[in-house]
């Protein structure tokens, strides 16, 4: 049995108000591939959030990697980002003014120092060693997603999360971006969370929890 | 209101505290406890000497030993500057003797702290009320050393202090501590060693190629002779000196190799490892700038010292058609109180300032403001001294009124029932002679 | 690549990426550090011109014959004096000197017209061994006259196509007097337009032996005020007018004082004008940039790390803008002083570093707003584009 990476007991988020996550135990063995089902506003980007380190929950106990990420201030939450998570987003959130190479090496920079070589070879890993030097601007969807994958796996992270990561793709570029995935996590061994409302790229999964209006409400495991 | 004097030694020595402190991390109790004894020793043992012996002798042993500690640091930066670079150098490996080395660095940079501040007080003179500050002292320490150790852990965060950036930096600041005494400075004495040296090497070497003075040798050459026998050569050839130690420590920090992380296969480990080990050559980097700092605020305060002088304003003398000049013994001024009178003489458009002193052993001294080195700044008194405003070479009263270096010229006088007879022509053809040939060498001939 | 040598990179990145707004920026950082720097420059220039006009005169107690009048301004040759003639006698004023009991270095002064070439010109008589203790500032092209020869002012030189060594045919009262021409004067004053020669000369040329037009006294500092020695002398010498120097200065002073106020103001008005415009643009942009913001906290970057990418991007905008402003501001500066105040601007690279200065203070100042929104930015909310 593999040891557990994500752990959160009684995990609850509310924005003033509004409950987005009601009360929630989850745990995520290390190497799993997890997908999260729901529809908008079901709580499942908040989930994403919180176990990235991007948020801090209202209540509750959340450990990721054996960090405690409730006793954590926001630089401590960055410095957790940056050795732990790698993220992709649905919008493929790049610099505009930097190149897909230079892209990469910003998650360099952050993390400890830039490496060109590095970057270069994660570029060529993702398919896109002939675009090293364009923008976004003159990327495809496809091309763009692939930059922001290998953006988030340059620094090793043990934890890589995806919010709808397909969701602005095309059927074709969807398969190629999941397979991709699929062949670093083989060879890199990382954990994946994956926020998606597409059954198909929720199967891809090892396991997929559903949740709606913030609670966890029906997980299915993948029989082999 | 002694001890309001004393806060910038206080602070100096507090700043110790928390280096030592930082240095031997695992050794806090002993450097606590041996940095105060010795500071209470330093103390306990300037007073046993100033009593028993001509004060001198505390001065010359702190002065030669800071001299000593300084030339040590020249070693030690060269010693680590070379082993940086060739690696394994075989004389630095101390860590053996840690212990040893926590103890006696403490122990040796309380002693000299205490004996520095112990000179800052005002002299003993048996009275009880004089000897009160002197027994305040060690306790004072003693309590600033309480509060540096519990406040070491908050002040200073991870900032590391290799053993070579440790020495620098305490002889910095020990050196930062007697540059307030102008008798214990060091910075001074050695700009104005390398002032000297080059001025005797352009001598001899002028003489040993027999060029004569003016012969051969064009009023623009004379122009860049003349910038070796100025201040400017003494002041920046003291300041490389002085300062090339604690840089030379630096660069060797800088030039260690960064780990080698070859053999890890993930790259973000490899980068990660490297850019913790960049980060912490950063902060082993603090404590030598500090150590920079510190030095730097030493020459400073060396150049621009804040002892008040006794310096009187040149009271204008005439001379009888004759061609004396009287200066009565009693009247405006007491000749005999052992300070030194200014006067101001003119001929013509020709100025002359000298001066008066009845030096310690009893003897009036007549002699020009000027000496036959410098240009004629004048003098200043201090306590049991004279100082040259150019070179700032400290002279004992004792030898005033002999010639040679940089002392005033003496002038021939007669000492009569009324008071000093001069001869006003030879004052001026003294003058003369003394700012003429300092000048010519001074700014070049002209 | 080291991490300062990436930073630099990405600010020069994200720079010319906004091209536009950098160069608006830098226009109005280098528009407001070159009007401070140039102001401080008119301002510093005219300040040291003043002082150099005070002490041209070295002296400061000018002896002057009742009805003359001293004339002291920027160089504007006045002929009062010599259309109607008062003198002083040489031998009054010595005895006066004397009988006073004030020690001062003197120079004794004469002036007159002499006809040269179909044309009236200036000359003075003087003692040029005065001369060399009381206006060292003399810059002489050539040697000190002896007797039968003469120095000649710059522009008068050049007005004449006058050489050192030439002779020059000089017509007075007592006809012809040849002078050779030892050497030529520059003094940046009213003596470049005159022809200098040896007093007993110009006395004997003009028959007015023993006679002389001005006397500049240099009393030394020390015993007693300057008002009283003048008012002492002035007991000595009923028919002449003792005048302090300094009187005139301190007029020039009050003015260039006023001059340096309003600078000042205007200045103080340009610089809170310029932080506030790069207030609002660095505002604007770190708006436009906040998702962008957003990512890079998202990818690890602390707050402190994001604020010194911002920081650093305003202080290379403010090294940058400030470089230009300096040497926008010579210019500047040079116009004004040229034309106005016909002199040469004083150009000292302090006033790069003073340019430098209040560039990058105005631009980090003008973006710590910003800067602070920068620092409280949460990721999740821009990233979802709110």
């Amino acid at each position: 049995m593999a040891s557990i990476i994500i752990e959160a007991a009684g995990l609850t988020k509310s924005y003033g108000e509004i409950c987005a996550l009601k009360p929630l135990d989850l745990s995520v063995p290390e190497g799993e591939w997890l997908s999260v089902m729901g529809h908008s506003g079901s709580g499942k980007s908040t989930l994403l959030n919180l176990v990235g380190g991007l948020d801090r929950p209202t209540a509750g106990t959340l450990k990721v990697g054996g960090e405690d990420l409730l006793g954590r201030d926001e630089d401590g939450l960055a410095r957790f980002r940056r050795e732990f998570v790698g993220i992709i987003f649905q919008q493929h959130h790049l610099v505009p003014y930097l190149t897909a190479l230079e892209n990469v090496m910003l998650a360099q920079y952050f993390h400890s120092l830039p490496d060109e070589a590095e970057a270069r070879t994660a570029l060529e890993r993702v398919g896109l060693g002939r675009r090293l030097k364009n923008r976004p601007g003159e990327l495809s969807g496809g091309e763009q997603q692939r930059v922001c994958i290998a953006r988030a796996i340059i620094n090793s992270p043990r934890l890589l999360l995806g919010d709808e990561p397909t969701g602005n793709l095309d059927g074709s570029s969807t398969t190629m971006v999941l397979e991709l995935l699929r062949e670093l996590r083989s060879q890199e061994r990382f954990t994946v969370v994956m926020v998606t409302h597409n059954q198909e790229v929720a199967d891809w999964g090892d396991r997929t929890i559903h949740m709606d209006d913030g609670l966890l409400v029906r997980e299915e495991r993948k029989v082999f | 209101m002694v001890f309001l004097k004393q806060i910038p030694q206080f602070l100096v020595w507090m700043l110790l505290l928390l280096l030592l402190l930082r240095g031997f991390p695992g050794r806090r109790r002993a450097v606590s406890f041996w940095s105060t004894g010795g500071f209470a020793l330093g103390v306990a043992g300037y007073l046993l000497l100033a009593r028993l012996l001509p004060v001198r002798v505390p001065l010359g042993i702190i002065r030669s030993v800071m001299g000593g500690s300084f030339l040590l640091l020249w070693g030690v930066a060269v010693a680590s500057l070379y082993r940086s670079t060739v690696r394994d150098f075989p004389l630095l490996r101390l860590d053996r003797f840690t212990p040893l080395c926590a103890m006696v660095g403490s122990g040796a940079a309380g002693l000299m702290a205490g004996g520095i501040c112990a000179n800052q007080l005002p002299a003993p003179d048996g009275s009880l009320l004089r000897f009160l500050p002197f027994l305040l002292l060690p306790l004072a320490g003693a309590l600033l050393a309480v509060i540096a150790r519990s406040v070491e852990g908050v002040v200073i965060p991870s900032y590391a202090a290799t053993p070579s950036s440790l020495l620098a930096a305490v002889v910095a600041l020990l050196l930062l501590s007697s540059s307030a005494a102008i008798t214990l400075d060091l910075f001074s004495p050695l700009s104005m060693k390398v002032m000297k040296g080059t001025h005797d090497f352009v001598h001899q070497f002028m003489e040993s190629i027999l060029i004569p003075d003016h012969l051969f040798i064009r009023p623009e050459i004379w122009g860049y002779i003349g910038f070796l026998f100025g201040k400017e050569v003494g002041f920046w050839g003291g300041m490389i000196i002085w300062f090339t130690p604690v840089l030379l420590i630096a660069l060797a920090i800088w030039l260690e190799p960064l780990p080698s992380v070859a053999q890890f296969r993930q790259g973000a480990r490899r980068r990660l490892l490297l850019a913790a080990a960049i980060r912490e050559k950063k902060h082993r980097m603090v404590i030598p700038a500090l150590a920079l700092v510190a030095f730097a605020a030493a020459a400073y305060r060396s150049s621009f010292p804040s002892v008040e002088y006794w310096d009187p304003k040149p009271l204008a003398v005439t001379a009888t058609p004759a061609g004396e000049i009287l200066i009565p013994r009693k009247g405006e001024v007491e000749l005999e109180d052992g300070r030194m009178h200014k006067y101001l003489y003119k001929q013509g458009d020709k100025e002359v300032r000298f001066f008066i002193l009845m030096n310690p052993s009893g003897k009036l001294t007549v002699d020009l403001d000027a000496c036959a080195i410098c240009k004629p700044d004048g003098y200043g008194q201090t306590e049991g001294m004279l100082l040259c405003y150019y070179c700032k070479t400290l002279i004992p009263l004792d030898t005033v009124g002999r010639p040679g270096g940089c002392n005033p010229v003496p002038v021939p006088f007669r000492e009569l029932e009324d008071g000093v007879h001069l001869d006003a022509s030879s004052l001026v053809n003294s003058w003369n002679q003394t700012v003429q040939s300092t000048t010519r060498s001074k700014e070049g001939g002209k | 690549m080291t991490r300062r040598r990436w930073l630099v990179h990405l600010i020069f990145r994200a720079l010319l990426y906004r091209r536009g707004r950098t160069v608006l920026l830098l226009v109005v950082l280098a528009m407001a550090s070159s009007l401070a720097t140039a102001l401080g420059m008119v301002s510093f220039s005219m300040g040291k011109r003043v002082a150099d006009e005070v002490r041209k005169y070295g002296a400061n107690l000018v002896v002057l014959p009742e009805s003359a009048r001293l004339d002291v301004g920027s160089g504007g040759l006045s002929f009062g004096a010599i259309t109607e003639p008062a003198y002083l006698r040489q031998d009054e004023v010595e005895s006066a000197l004397v009988k006073s009991g004030i020690a001062a270095e003197r120079s004794c002064h004469l002036r007159g017209a002499l006809r040269f070439r179909n044309a009236d010109i200036l000359v003075e008589g003087v003692d040029f061994g005065e001369i060399r203790r009381l206006l060292p500032w003399w810059q002489l092209r050539g040697g000190w006259p002896a007797a039968g020869e003469a120095v000649v002012g710059s522009d008068l030189a050049a007005r004449f196509h006058l050489k050192e060594g030439e002779t020059v045919a000089l017509d007075g009262p007592r006809g012809e007097v040849k002078l050779r021409l030892s050497g030529i004067v520059t003094s940046g004053g009213e003596e470049d337009g005159l022809l200098f020669l040896r007093l007993p000369e110009l006395q004997s040329a003009l028959e007015l032996k023993g006679q002389l037009s001005t006397v500049r006294l240099l009393i030394p500092a020390e015993g007693g005020s300057l008002r009283t020695r003048a008012a002492l002398l002035q007991q000595f010498l009923p028919k002449a007018k003792v005048t302090e120097v300094r009187q005139i200065a301190r007029t020039s002073e009050g003015l260039l004082a006023k001059v340096k106020l309003l600078m000042l103001l205007v200045t103080v008005v340009v610089l809170v004008s310029a932080g506030s415009s790069v207030t609002g643009t660095m505002s604007t942009t770190v708006l436009e940039r906040s998702r962008e913001i957003g990512l890079m906290k998202a990818m690890g970057g602390t707050r402190w790390e994001l604020l010194r990418i911002f920081a650093a991007e305003a202080f290379l905008l403010g090294v940058a803008g400030g470089g230009a402003g300096f040497l926008l501001g010579c210019g500047i500066a040079q116009f004004i002083t040229v034309s106005v105040f016909s002199a040469s601007a004083q150009i000292t690279p302090w006033f790069a570093a003073l340019s430098l200065g209040i560039s990058v203070l105005l631009a980090l100042l003008g973006s710590l707003g910003p800067m602070i929104s920068v620092f409280r930015l949460d990721p999740v909310r821009s990233l979802r584009g709110e």
